[in-house]
């Protein structure tokens, strides 16, 4: 009987006594990949943090797209793009849902991950990257994380933003003015800038950044970025100085900058933000007012299209589709050279050089069969045409409802319904509010 | 050589304690004392022995005693034990019975290894028997026949989808994040209840906006399990109970018992199930008008001249549909099919007297109330039960499953594609019929033709299972005052889960988009226990017995998921090869749980039960994977009744008791990773941080339950009272809390507050009448729990549904874990609290001329709110059924989506619900050989309810119970049931049954 006893009591102590840890077996960890990083856990993360860009930067696009009454967003499951959005009778901007905290959430993921990269590079051998090619890789994050964090702010502008931090580091308070914030992207950029001269790119880009792979190509794209701000900022001279850097082209090819680039490809993310023309119950249409108010003549019109039945939702209707990307690979911008040609323009106008202002107008209306600027030779007037072909060259790339809070003109934005609102700017997310 | 060397020692052990013993044959016949019908399968037993037999059908029985044996204990479940002295001279033995109608000589499993009489027993155990799940009104799957048959537990039912899908919820909210679920184990295996989604959100994008969490509905798999094959079911609903589960009985464990053999004849059974099912209810459909239906471009006094050209051609289509006759219902062609129902059973049982076996095999086949979905069951199951000696004895469970359900597109959605999503925006005067050649016109009012989806769609989910179980029982000593015990038990069990879902290219939402969806999955999933236990069983003398138990289980988990997502498909292909483009992703999880634990009963005079254990228990899903966490428990009931000085003739038994245990809930996998995800660009393989952080230090939930009550039975048990408080607190709750979206995460794994759970439970037996020609038994059960956040050390935070402007479960310090909060004027304002003020059943029981019997059950929920997101995508999609009620100058439907009130959505979801009707006749039969009884019954199962709820059914939800957390979806949460985003409508059900035994 003492032979039962003890085989149990074996056998007990074997169940009792498995050892080991089981380790994540799904995809690697931080904190493994951050030590002593190869070649390729740099590669991989960098390439994560440019496809992490293209996260709900569809839903940014459509709500600023919304609410700056370029377009409506129909759609049979989610009714928020026609209530909320546009203010539909009582309704309020909510602080908590998909539409700010989403792409919030991941702009500042991206920025997370910048700020990871950055830790790896601290943590890589000489071996695996030589200074200037970490140098690469840290001047092109701190780019990122300066863009991404211009993408929050234009949302929540006076609600506010936090500044990023490093990791482990305290997170600091929510700075409600937009122009501290706008500061500190520039100053990321500009941090961006400084790393990017001299060093040497040898990681893998994808085609959105065709042109602009090597060091040089990333420095023009950090300082047009940093005359997007500029201008925000409204600080005219460096927008220009900026744009001196960058790969401003005044007779250049409108479309020559750095893309998000989409495909249906396996592992990759499909552009949502075409829709087939002429689909139902899931539709973007242009709002009314965009074909009231463009010049008869101008192709821009081209970026819709006439629906063979219009589209109606709670009370909307629309008859012409969106078609600024033709299919489910198309990439969408991230900077391109029309927009900084309308940087320049402004930038001349508000400095009172009128004579450039008006080159430049003319050769943004000449290319989209307009006629030369013959309207009034005044500041007003000229922001006027500076905002028209503002509003139409950069149609849904996330411009208009920024240029017209930037201009005092949210009011002059159509509202369609009793009781529908143009808002001003985002709430803060309340995950930011709540802390 | 060390097995045939401790075989013959057995033997030897053996030959020396029995073998000289002669031998004394005793028989009889077993009637029950009130009707005198003649009791089968009555155990005749030599206590703390293995010796014993079972009544005949006729109520025979025959035993063998050991010369010099004084007492046999004669019982049957659902009769009082009785305990009869022996002379020995005796040889014929006749014995009546007596119902216990109180229940007081059941025995309840309450240690892994022990158990105790119910008149002896400390917690508030609920029993399920096998009458009360399949003599009534028999559900489509397991799961849902414990609706209302359980106090204290909220059980929901996810969707009507066929397959089942079910979430329960014992004593409140148990967890938010960690596994709020209770554990399954039958015949002592880990019956894995997992969700597991077909990746349907590809096609969906249902968790691409609102909600991160998964809304693929899938089903839940203790839904394979057969009803049939269950003799019983013990509920232990929190840590007081159930704490010798340790980490796992957190949110209670559900012990299910399968038939066994019994030694005599053998008996086959065969019961065919004939039946149909209906949609429950129908939420109905606007009526348009010329007038309304132009409305739907915009008013009348738009000045936009395409409003008004649309006005205009949204009219002339109302007209020309209404003249041709072509207005439709498509709620009532999408819902509204009859489904037909069958299901067969046989069962064989039988065996010698060392060897007993339990065989049966269920098929059971069951359309959907939409079409091209519908159930299918096939199991087998083999139960052994083999003595080897007097003193070893060996069980044997097995099962095979194999499950298959077609479960249609249903539930949130955010590409328009699901049938409930489409229907909400298609008004009665557009035509989506096939024309002659079959082509399907376009939907001009949604991105899908919802009856072209269900015509060519297919969503599959496969299931092949294996579970089996050992139990093996050693009585290693035994003397006058000592018996020890060894008892060993291990299972597996093991399936493979395909989903299959394919959507063609030429779907409406496919033609123009990714051209056709093939999304498939298969995934692996093992899960094994082991456990070894020593009991040994001290009584000094009649008055005192001291039972200790020493143990010690493993338990281990793989799962492997793997999900291929193939779109632009070649036309009319389904493999994932034929295609332009495929995305594969996998997820892998592993654990290893392990845990010692030592018990101590002592029990005095039969009435005073004093219970003391500790357990320690160790995951690697916790952040120190090797640390032990101990988890108390102790237990005291003292029966007053049973005591000398009681001599209150009226009052059989009254026992006060109290329990407090703990356990615990492990975190669970991957919790302490941050993780990178996978995040392609251009071809170039990227990683990405995952927004939700990990933890490293994340540790176990702990909970702390203590439960009292007072059980009294009067009139010989024909009335008797079973009450109860808990009090059960968790500690440490496990989040997934909100951190500041600045910070790059969305969220992250903390242990982060202390949850509170108090509750009544209330249960009342009656027998009204009792007479051989009528017999009624009446059971009312009343229970109410409140939930309280007690502590958050992190901020308030939302956890879900779909944002503050259409009502959010809100997690904050003070107030009960299921309050709903939501925008209402511009501020967020408390809107709703989904748990319900109390529930109630009521169960009646009436035996008619002996052969007739009428079952019933009804059951009450008050209160509890949902979230009515189906009221609102029918609102914005112009087609509730009131949309053109008028309410405060405007229509209604258009005044509730744009209030800027979220309290408009949150509805009470109270209902009364005849859950179970069966109505059975047995012929009586004289002198038949070969047929020992046929049955006749009808059954209505969910057929009648009563509820002000607007939706399709009160119970829905729509991110499901149990379903997983992979790399890139986020699962189930316990709090979130109740969320109605146009879900598969629930059904109801009627059957004719016929049974025959040989």
């Amino acid at each position: 009987m003492k032979k039962y006893f003890s085989i149990i009591i074996l056998s007990l102590l074997i169940i009792s006594c498995q050892k080991g840890e089981i380790n994540s077996l799904n995809t690697p960890v931080v904190g493994g990949i951050i030590t002593d990083p190869t070649r390729s856990d740099l590669f991989n993360l960098l390439t994560g943090a440019e496809s992490g860009m293209r996260n709900n930067f569809g839903t940014y696009l459509d709500g600023t797209g919304i609410i700056g009454r370029e377009i409506y967003r129909f759609s049979g499951a989610e009714p928020r793009f026609t209530t909320d959005l546009l203010g539909g009778g009582t309704k309020l901007l909510d602080n908590n849902t998909f539409y700010i905290t989403n792409p919030w959430g991941s702009r500042y993921q991206v920025i997370r991950q910048c700020f990871i990269l950055l830790d790896a590079i601290k943590n890589t051998r000489t071996e695996v990257a030589s200074d200037a090619q970490k140098k690469a890789f840290t001047g092109l994050a701190k780019t990122l994380i300066g863009y991404q964090l211009l993408l929050n702010i234009n949302m929540t502008d006076s609600n506010g933003a936090r500044i990023p931090v490093p990791n482990g580091a305290t997170l600091g308070p929510v700075i409600t003015n937009p122009a501290v914030v706008m500061d500190s992207v520039l100053k990321f950029l500009d941090e961006g800038k400084t790393d990017l001269t001299g060093s040497e790119v040898i990681f893998p880009l994808s085609d959105g950044f065709a042109g602009f792979k090597d060091a040089a190509g990333l420095l023009k794209f950090n300082r047009a970025l940093a005359a997007r701000v500029n201008i925000y900022r409204k600080d005219w001279a460096s927008a220009l100085t900026a744009l001196n850097e960058s790969f401003f082209d005044l007779n250049g090819v409108l479309t020559t900058g750095v893309y998000n680039s989409f495909s249906t490809n396996g592992g990759d993310l499909a552009n949502t933000m075409y829709l087939a023309p002429n689909g139902n119950g899931e539709v973007r249409v242009a709002h009314p007012s965009f074909v009231t108010n463009i010049v008869a003549g101008d192709d821009r019109i081209n970026k819709t299209s006439l629906r063979t039945s219009s589209a109606s939702q709670s009370g909307l209707t629309g008859n012409r589709d969106l078609t600024v990307w033709s299919s489910l690979n198309s990439p969408i911008s991230i900077i391109r050279n029309e927009e900084l040609i309308l940087i320049y323009a402004e930038a001349k106008i508000q400095t009172n050089s009128f004579p450039d202002a008006i080159v430049a107008l003319n050769r943004i209306r000449t290319a989209h069969n307009l006629p030369v600027y013959a309207g009034a030779i005044t500041s007003a007037a000229l922001i006027t045409e500076l905002l028209y072909n503002r509003r139409y060259s950069l149609f849904m790339e996330g411009h208009r409802w920024i240029d017209v809070r930037r201009y005092n003109l949210l009011g002059t934005l159509p509202v369609d319904r009793t009781g529908d609102d143009v808002w001003a700017r985002y709430p803060l997310p309340q995950n930011e509010s709540n802390i | 050589m060390l097995m045939p060397k401790s075989g013959f020692l057995l033997l030897l052990c053996l030959c020396s304690t029995f073998a000289l013993f002669a031998q004394q044959n005793i028989s009889g016949k077993i009637k029950d004392a009130v009707n005198g019908r003649p009791i089968p399968g009555v155990t005749v037993r030599v206590p703390n022995t293995n010796r014993g037999t079972i009544s005949d059908a006729t109520g025979l029985y025959t035993l063998a005693v050991p010369t010099g044996t004084s007492t046999l204990v004669v019982s049957y479940t659902g009769y009082k034990t009785r305990t009869i002295k022996l002379t020995p001279t005796t040889s014929v033995l006749d014995l009546t019975l007596e119902e216990d109608f109180a229940r007081l000589d059941e025995v309840v499993v309450t240690g892994l290894a022990t158990n105790v009489k119910r008149s002896n027993l400390a917690n508030a155990v609920a029993t399920i028997s096998n009458r009360q799940l399949n003599g009534v009104a028999p559900a489509q799957t397991f799961d849902a026949a414990l609706n209302g048959k359980v106090p204290g537990a909220l059980i929901t039912s996810n969707s009507g989808a066929p397959g089942g899908g079910i979430s329960v919820k014992m004593r409140g909210i148990t967890s938010v994040f960690g596994n709020s679920q209770p554990l399954y184990v039958v015949d002592g295996v880990f019956f894995n209840n997992s969700s597991i989604p077909a990746g349907l959100n590809d096609v969906t994008g249902a968790a691409t906006a609102g909600n991160p969490n998964n809304q693929d509905n899938p089903s839940s798999r203790i839904a394979d399990l057969n009803p049939a094959d269950i003799e019983n079911i013990e509920i232990l609903k929190g840590a007081s109970a159930a704490a010798m589960y340790g980490a796992k009985a957190a949110a209670g464990v559900i012990i299910i018992t399968t038939k066994k053999g019994k030694a005599g004849k053998t008996k086959i059974s065969v019961n065919q199930e004939l039946g149909f099912v209906k949609v429950r209810h129908l939420m109905g459909v606007r009526r348009f008008t010329a007038e309304t239906a132009a409305d739907l471009a915009g008013t009348a006094d738009n000045p936009d001249p395409a409003v008004q050209a649309k006005r205009d051609a949204y009219k002339a289509q109302f007209n020309t549909a209404q003249s041709a006759g072509k207005i439709f219902d498509y709620e009532k062609e999408m819902y509204g099919e009859t489904g037909q129902v069958l299901n067969t059973g046989i069962s064989l049982s039988g065996g010698g007297e060392k060897t007993t076996f339990f065989l049966s095999g269920n098929r059971r086949q069951e359309e959907g109330i939409v079409k091209n979905t519908g159930y299918f069951n096939n199991s087998v199951r083999m139960n052994i039960d083999h003595k080897l000696s007097d003193r070893i004895s060996l069980g044997v469970t097995t099962n095979y499953i194999y499950s298959s359900s077609d479960r249609g597109l249903t539930n949130n959605d955010n590409n328009g594609v699901t049938y409930g999503v489409a229907l909400s925006s298609t008004p009665d005067f557009v035509d989506l019929h096939p024309n002659a050649l079959g082509e399907y016109p376009r939907n001009p009012f949604a991105a899908s033709n919802p009856l072209e989806t269900r015509d060519k769609m297919n969503n599959n989910e496969q299931t092949n299972r294996f579970v089996g179980g050992t139990n093996l029982e050693i009585h290693l000593q035994q003397s006058d005052h000592s018996t020890t015990r060894f008892v060993g038990r291990g299972g597996v069990d093991y399936y493979n889960y395909k989903t299959a879902a394919l959507f063609p290219r030429d779907l409406q939402f496919e033609e123009n988009g990714l051209q056709g969806h093939s999304i498939q999955g298969n995934t692996n999933n093992i899960n094994t226990n082991i456990g070894g236990f020593l009991v040994n069983t001290f009584t000094p003398n009649n008055n005192v017995s001291l039972t200790s138990t020493a143990g010690a289980t493993l338990e281990t988990g793989y799962m492997d998921n793997i999900v291929t997502a193939a779109t632009n498909l070649v036309s009319g292909q389904s493999n994932l090869d034929a295609s332009a483009n495929t995305t594969t992703r996998q997820f892998r999880q592993k654990y290893r749980d392990n845990g010692l634990f030592i018990q101590e009963d002592l029990s005095l005079i039969d009435a005073i039960t004093l219970s003391g254990g500790l357990r320690f228990d160790r995951s690697t899903n916790n952040g120190e994977y090797k640390k032990y966490y101990v988890f108390p428990k102790g237990s005291f009931s003292w029966n007053i009744a049973k005591m000398k000085f009681w001599n209150v003739s009226g009052v059989n038994n009254l026992k006060l008791r109290a329990a407090y245990g703990q356990s615990g809930n492990v975190p669970p996998y991957s919790s302490k990773f941050t993780g990178m995800l996978g995040s392609n660009i251009g071809g170039y393989p990227g990683v990405l941080v995952d927004n939700l952080q990990g933890n490293p230090d994340i540790k176990p939930e702990r909970q702390t339950e203590f439960e009292t009550g007072l059980d009294i039975s009067v009139m010989d048990g024909r009335i008797s009272l079973e009450a109860s408080y808990y009090n059960k607190k968790i500690y440490d709750v496990l989040l997934r809390h909100a951190l500041p979206g600045s910070t790059g995460y969305a969220s992250e794994w903390k242990n982060s507050g202390d949850l509170k759970n108090q509750g009544i439970e209330l249960g009342l037996t009656l027998i009204p009448v009792n007479t051989p020609n009528l017999k009624w038994s009446s059971t009312i059960n009343w229970w109410r729990n409140r939930s309280k956040v007690t502590k958050l050390t992190i901020p308030a935070y939302a956890i879900g549904a779909f944002g503050n402007s259409l009502g959010t479960f809100y997690l904050e310090q003070g107030q009960p874990a299921t309050q709903i909060k939501g925008i209402v004027g511009g501020a967020l304002k408390l809107i709703g609290n989904s748990e319900p003020k109390f529930q109630m059943s009521f169960f009646n029981e009436l035996t008619i001329y002996k052969n007739f019997s009428l079952r019933f059950l009804i059951h009450w929920k008050k209160g509890g709110d949902n979230i009515n997101l189906t009221q609102l995508l029918t609102d914005a999609g112009a087609t509730s059924f009131d949309y053109d009620d008028i309410v405060n100058g405007t229509k209604v439907g258009a005044y509730r989506p744009g209030a800027g009130d979220a309290s408009i959505y949150v509805q009470d979801a109270s209902y009364v619900r005849i859950r179970e009707i069966g109505l059975y006749y047995n012929v009586p039969l004289k002198n038949t050989n070969t047929i020992k009884g046929i049955r006749f019954g009808v059954s209505a199962n969910n057929f009648f309810t009563w509820t002000n709820y607007v939706g399709y059914d009160p119970e829905v939800s729509n991110f499901g119970s149990n379903t997983i957390t992979t790399s890139q979806s986020r699962g189930s949460n316990g709090l979130s049931t109740g969320v109605d985003v146009t879900p598969f409508p629930a059904s109801k059900r009627a059957s004719f049954h016929v049974g025959l035994d040989f």
